[in-house]
């Protein structure tokens, strides 16, 4: 493993280069909704068409994947989760900063805290959205369904759900900047040879990379809302 | 290498986890404020604006159809009565036509017959005056002819032409 920076505070371990690069997500993302949101007319014109777009898609995602009307509760977690994850996976496509041998800026995702953490935070929702409906007893006699001694495979496949959506989002990422990684190693090995092999390889994997975070952020996106609707649509 | 492969490898940050929920949050929170709602509120605002615009384009499209309808209604009544008009003053001018000729026709006859009431009454009075100027020439005559000369034959020659006048005269 790279070496990390990190600090204790309150007894939990930080890692500084995570935290530099959520907190740029959060900014991109933050500062791209705001500069588009603003003089906001009925009829749209460039950077708010841009926006509607981006709302539309994400709502796109809830309309097909969830009951009708889901749009209201569940958009704005959608939308923010979509555009916060996709661009976590391509910021370390485009930023890489090391200092000292540590990574202080890359791709947040790449990191298999975050994406566990996005992914829980789906779970959650579903188990919350389950509980909202059906109340605390109905949601958990759904694990007993249809038969009691099911259990332990609802279980087992609620942790599934979780780790597969945490760890595919996460393996992908991290793979992309490993073979990224592996590539820029190889440029520099052994002069110009290798370096004029490897730039159009980089290029091609940087492409690739891009198409993949994209596909990534939608396939999360998709997986999560699949979850929350499965959890509603069951029947009383 | 393939400790990366691991997920606990790197040491699972549970500070990390937390970062990034809070920041999550906070996104999410500031996204609502500034883009989400005011963005879904125009939108929303756009889709009825839209379905009212509809409505009233269809509304005034049925009533420029009424409109039309109501125009050409009032056209072809408004042909109908000018027809009405011109038939009517037709007949108002034939029937003072003809109330003007009658009038005049018995005007005429009226005058006429007055006329020949008048002619005769005049020839008449005519008649009555000198049947008694006759009567007074007569006299005189008959007293200036007794003063001078009063011979029979010649008187009676007299009288004879005389009432030979008044018969030529009456006769006429």
């Amino acid at each position: 493993m790279d070496p990390t920076r990190t600090f204790q505070f309150l007894g939990l371990t930080f890692n500084v280069g995570n935290m530099i690069s959520g907190v740029i997500v959060a900014a991109i993302v933050f500062v791209f909704v705001f500069v588009c949101s603003r003089h906001l007319q009925i009829k749209p014109k460039g950077k708010q068409n841009l926006l509607e777009y981006m709302i539309d898609f994400t709502n796109g995602i809830v309309k097909s994947t969830m009951p009708s009307g889901s749009t209201r509760d569940y958009g704005l977690w959608v939308f923010t989760l979509f555009y916060f994850i996709l661009v976590s996976n391509l910021l370390g496509l485009f930023l890489h900063i090391e200092v000292g041998g540590i990574v202080y800026v890359k791709s947040p995702t790449a990191d298999p805290v975050v994406a566990m953490t996005f992914a829980l935070m789906s779970l959650l929702i579903a188990q919350y959205s389950s509980v909202m409906k059906l109340g605390y007893k109905g949601h958990f006699e759904t694990y007993m369904q249809p038969i009691s001694f099911l259990l332990p495979v609802n279980l087992m496949e609620e942790l599934t759900n979780f780790l597969t959506l945490g760890i595919r989002v996460y393996g992908n990422i991290f793979a992309g900047e490993l073979l990224a990684g592996l590539i820029a190693k190889l440029a520099f090995s052994n002069g110009i040879v290798t370096l004029a092999v490897s730039a159009p390889l980089e290029l091609l994997w940087q492409g690739f990379s891009v198409f993949i975070g994209c596909i990534q952020a939608y396939v999360f996106v998709t997986l999560s809302c699949v979850y929350v609707s499965q959890k509603l649509s069951i029947e009383e | 290498m393939f400790t990366h492969l691991i997920v606990g490898a790197a040491g699972f940050n549970i500070g990390d986890a937390l970062f990034y929920a809070i920041l999550f949050i906070i996104l999410m929170w500031v996204v609502k404020i500034f883009a989400w709602k005011p963005v879904t509120k125009m939108m929303q605002n756009r889709a009825d604006k839209i379905a009212k615009d509809i409505d009233t384009a269809e509304k005034s499209r049925n009533e420029a159809v009424e409109l039309a309808k109501k125009r050409e209604e009032a056209l072809v009544h408004s042909q109908e009565e000018a027809n009405e008009i011109i038939n009517k003053a037709q007949q108002t001018g034939d029937k003072r036509r003809e109330s003007i000729i009658s009038e005049a026709q018995a005007d005429v006859k009226n005058i006429k017959e007055n006329a020949e009431k008048d002619i005769e009454q005049q020839k008449r009075d005519a008649l009555a005056s000198i049947k008694n100027d006759v009567a007074d020439l007569s006299i005189e005559i008959a007293s200036k002819i007794i003063k001078k000369n009063l011979d029979a034959n010649n008187q009676k020659a007299l009288i004879d032409s005389y009432i030979e006048g008044l018969g030529n005269n009456e006769s006429k």
